[in-house]
């Protein structure tokens, strides 16, 4: 009965009620709706990371970092690349020589890193076939031919066929120098790589380092994310001499552009869910005021505190809960939609997303978890928005509600 | 005779800091089961706030009140809800029935908060409101019912809890006659046939001349307290 009383009641004042309804809905539509924004970005992040920069998995020296002249390399890397490729799960294995050093032009020079590939492999691994926008992939017979980002060529003025000059430290510690030609340029989602990153191949790098049968970095790539654990594991135990990271550990930004992410849209749900926390109280309060004779009579005929408690927060929980399904369905489809055609930022942001290593059409989704919780955090909005009128209504006392 | 009511030299003073209004003074009253008891007096003489100290609605500045043997007088809020829930019945003025209940859901209601079993709930409310003659309006909310039949539902709820008895505050104030009659039939037969025992207060001359007893107060003091022989 009590539940029969609430419910008819929130149909007493039908318009408040359906504007309280509506704006829930709303409100639970805008929520999901950025959130699920906020994730697809995130999603995107990570799926670039993986499949355009970092690959899931990464061999390394142990000793492994950029920041030595002379970086530690891994020996006999044809037999490692080759016990990785027959690994089950694995997609593609890409060996790369890296070297830091300098690009200059007649007019300009700047600082690089310089990645020695092989050419289908790398393709494979990291999709830089798919990243040229002018010129060929390694298709000439040359030997000294380099790919150079787009940010890099504008900033030095290459043409494709250029000539420059790239500087670096051999195995020995000697400084050589050797002329390349410009081949292809590249354009990846990510503007900064695209500025630090040459690419030649790795016979002609590792010549010029004086490196034989040896790599600094093998990338991997696997069937999907979730092998990563398993396969990250299997890899370690059996070269138990180099250092075994997965991509998280290797780009732990992108970990965190994730979590953020996440808890970026929850701020936005929560600002949300407060705003319609005050209308909910606001209304409630409303309906309790008016209610007051009724509600001392109600005392005064014998419903206890507990119940009269109960009856006032199943009110404005239907009340809440009501429009909830409504805008989640709304969020639900406009979700599912855009997923599939996307939202294309090129014409509003420019080159922005891809100068923080974003693409420029975000694919919003939203996994069932955070449905879940937008709707928890719905739940407790409504529960805790109900207390306030539910105690307003406790401090009635009969006679007086009655003498009205 | 069985005692229900035994109010002991209660007063009840409005605002004791500030100007200090004398509502009830040092009444004594004793009540029996089956009486039919009217309580008169000029407007602001404390009908309203005797009836309802009695009824454990208020508490009194001073004095006792015993109902059934029980003194209601310090008994904590929630334990006073129970007590009323269980004890006394209450009729209003202005009717002050739930909106948003037929009027079955309406008597039902009050067995429902004590916990009835269905069956048994069913049963009295169809036996109740064909009491009050209201077989006929029993889906019917409140707002489609006239004053007199809103306040026969009042009259069927008040009876519902099967209380000790039935406290009404000018039950028949916002009547017409004919319905203002009809309720005292009612009330008189049910006081006469299941000896439910009535206090009602009320301005009207008509109404008082239908009471066996007439309690009439002046400003806050029992001033006669009489028994009369009805003339019907
Ligand atoms: N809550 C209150 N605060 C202060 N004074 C009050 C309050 N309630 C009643 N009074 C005063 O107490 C006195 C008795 O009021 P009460 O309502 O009991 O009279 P009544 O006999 O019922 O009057 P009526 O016939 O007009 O209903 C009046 O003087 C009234 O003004
Ligand atoms: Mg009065």
């Amino acid at each position: 009965m009590i539940t029969t009383i609430a419910w008819r009641n929130i149909w007493r004042n039908k318009t408040r009620s359906i504007v309280i309804m509506t704006s829930v809905a709303l409100g639970l539509w805008a929520g999901a709706f950025i959130a699920a924004l906020y994730w697809g970005m995130g999603q995107e992040r990570m799926r670039i990371a993986i499949e355009n920069e970092i690959a899931h998995l990464q061999v390394h020296a142990p000793d492994f970092t950029l920041e030595f002249t002379n970086i530690p390399a891994i020996a006999n890397v044809n037999e490692l690349t080759a016990q990785i490729t027959a690994m089950q799960g694995v997609k593609a294995v890409s060996a790369r020589t890296i070297a830091m050093g300098m690009l200059a032009t007649a007019t300009g020079s700047a600082g690089i890193q310089i990645n020695g590939i092989e050419p289908n492999a790398e393709a494979a691994t990291s999709q830089l076939k798919s990243k040229l926008k002018e010129g060929t992939y390694f298709e000439t017979k040359k030997t000294n031919t380099v790919l150079v980002g787009a940010k890099l060529a504008k900033k030095l003025k290459l043409k494709l066929n250029s000539k420059v000059v790239l500087t670096f430290q051999d195995k020995e510690d000697n400084l050589v120098s050797a002329a390349f030609r410009v081949e292809g340029i590249y354009q990846s989602y990510n503007t900064a790589l695209d500025e630090r990153n040459v690419y030649v191949p790795i016979t002609t790098l590792n010549n010029l380092l004086g490196l034989q049968h040896e790599a600094h970095e093998v990338a991997v790539l696997l069937q999907s994310d979730d092998l990563t654990p398993s396969v990250k594991a299997a890899l370690a135990a059996q070269n138990p001499a180099l250092k075994v990271q997965d991509w998280k550990e290797i780009s732990p930004e992108t970990g965190l552009i994730l979590s953020t992410m996440g808890q970026a849209s929850m701020v936005f749900v929560v600002i949300i869910l407060l705003a319609l926390a005050f209308g909910i109280i606001n209304t409630m309060l409303m309906a309790v005021l008016e209610r007051t004779r009724e509600i001392g009579v109600l005392m005064a005929l014998g419903m206890n505190k507990l119940k009269l408690f109960a009856m006032i927060l199943t009110e404005t929980f239907m009340l809440v809960m009501v429009g909830c399904p409504f805008g989640l369905l709304l969020a639900w489809a406009v979700i599912q939609l855009l997923a599939r055609k996307g939202i294309d930022l090129t014409a509003i942001a420019g080159q922005t997303m891809q100068d923080f290593g974003f693409s420029n059409v975000i694919y919003p989704g939203l996994p069932a978890s955070q449905y879940l919780q937008i709707v928890i955090l719905v739940v407790i909005t409504a529960v805790v928005s109900a207390f306030f009128p539910a105690i307003r209504a406790l401090r009635l006392r009969p006679v007086e509600a009655i003498r009205g | 005779m069985d005692t229900v009511i035994d109010a002991h030299n209660i007063s009840k003073v409005y605002n004791p800091d500030t100007i200090p209004v004398h509502a009830v003074n040092n009444v004594h009253l004793h009540v029996e089961r089956g009486e039919f008891t009217a309580l008169v007096g000029p407007s602001g003489s404390g009908k309203t706030t005797l009836l309802n100290i009695l009824g454990g609605l208020d508490h009194p500045t001073s004095g006792n009140v015993v109902i059934n043997g029980t003194d209601i007088t310090h008994l904590g809020s929630n334990k006073l809800i129970d007590f009323r829930l269980h004890n006394i019945g209450f009729v209003f003025q202005s009717f002050n029935l739930i909106p948003v209940l037929t009027a079955r859901e309406n008597v039902e209601f009050i067995m429902l908060l004590q916990n009835v079993p269905k069956k048994e709930r069913d049963q009295r409310v169809v036996a109740l409101l064909n009491e009050v003659g209201l077989s006929d309006k029993m889906d019917v909310r409140p707002a489609q019912l006239s004053g007199g039949q809103q306040q026969r539902v009042a009259v069927a709820r008040a009876l519902a809890s099967k209380p000790q008895f039935i406290l009404a505050d000018e039950p028949t104030a916002n009547l017409d006659s004919a319905s203002a009659f009809n309720l005292l039939d009612i009330m008189a037969k049910l006081n006469r046939e299941e000896n439910m025992t009535f206090i009602f207060s009320t301005h009207d001359q008509r109404v008082i001349e239908r009471a066996r007893r007439v309690i009439t107060l002046v400003d806050g003091s029992i001033a006669s307290d009489t028994a009369q022989t009805k003339t019907d």
